[in-house]
């Protein structure tokens, strides 16, 4: 799980879902919803990627079709996590007693911990992109536990912005994870500097184009590096967006 | 006689943990049981993933757990 990769968009695993049939009780929606599931690492049915990176076993691109469609309510313990909506509306039931419609650049941290529920809608005609990412947590059962927040690309344009993890403004979450954003609309070269250099850095681009440290990457394309002292991101002249993810190894 | 540590395993599909040292009294798994032990076709009981898709984990327990419920 320590070696450092590029994967383009095309190569990661795919799944797609009906609401209909042996997956009803599962997924969500009427008369008729599909969900597709573009996965980098290893999950559910596609199991002939990798493992997952770091602490990070789950990172789910995923497309919810059709009015209430989604995962119906269901069980989990100890992962933490996370969802950042790219596109439409969600709406998220958890049993800590949260009930929130998140729509674009929402995002939240959900520790199932000991043991938690949670239901993903959803509920609109419109298509919702949604971005799982889903952490080992630091110690087993802990108590459950959410948080929400917003990435607001408007007022955030060309800076890293931490989102979750142990920075200012982010959702902590119990491990030792940094989920980070950049959304930019110019040219430029930043430089991301890891914790230490036995972190490792997962950088999954969004939209745009962007080169990570000399390798060019497209619309969801990805790149896990280990052992970086500073990531060189270069972005170009048109939109660019980006998820970055440092992890402990 | 089997002095290899008790190892905790998690399912990779939902969360779920199985602790060799508690076992899983309500599926017929007593305290103790080896995940070697749990038969190749048992499930999660709460996603139904498969065995081979759970990962050893060393992450210790969070303060106050586990907490065993007796079975009623």
């Amino acid at each position: 799980m320590n070696a450092s990769f590029v994967l383009r968009a095309s190569e990661r695993g795919y799944n797609k879902f009906l609401s209909t049939g042996d997956s009803a009780s599962y997924i969500g929606g009427h008369p008729e919803a599909t969900l597709t599931r573009h996965s980098s690492f290893d999950f559910g049915p596609y199991q002939s990627g990798q493992r997952g990176f770091g602490r990070l076993r789950v990172f789910g691109d995923e497309l919810f079709s059709g009015p209430g469609c989604g995962y119906n309510i269901h069980r989990h313990h100890n992962f933490i996590i996370c969802a950042f909506v790219l596109k439409g509306q969600l709406t998220h039931i958890n049993t800590v007693g949260n009930m929130d419609q998140l729509t674009a650049g929402d995002y939240y941290a959900f520790s199932a911990g000991s043991g938690g529920k949670h239901c993903e809608l959803n509920l609109r005609n419109e298509d919702t992109n949604i971005l799982y990412v889903w952490i080992m947590p630091d110690q087993l059962l802990l108590p459950p536990s959410y948080g929400r927040s917003r990435f607001d690309a408007a007022t955030e344009r060309n800076r890293i912005v931490s989102l979750v993890g142990n920075a200012d403004g982010a959702i902590r979450v119990p491990q030792d994870v940094k989920i980070s954003r950049l959304s930019s609309d110019k040219a430029m070269t930043l430089d991301y500097t890891p914790t230490s250099k036995e972190h490792g850095v997962y950088v999954f681009v969004i939209e745009g184009e962007v080169v990570v440290k000399d390798t060019p990457l497209a619309r969801r394309d990805s790149t896990g590096i280990w052992g970086g002292e500073r990531i060189k991101l270069r972005t170009g002249v048109e939109d660019a967006d980006l998820l970055i993810i440092e992890t402990a190894p | 006689m089997n002095n290899e540590p008790l190892k905790r395993w998690m399912c990779l599909g939902c969360g779920f943990l199985y602790d060799e040292a508690l076992g899983s009294a309500e599926h017929g798994l007593a305290p103790g049981t080896r995940w070697a032990d749990v038969p190749e076709d048992w499930v999660c009981p709460d996603c139904g993933t498969p065995k081979h898709m759970f990962e050893m984990v060393e992450i210790p327990y969070a303060p106050g757990q586990p907490v065993v419920r007796p079975i009623a």
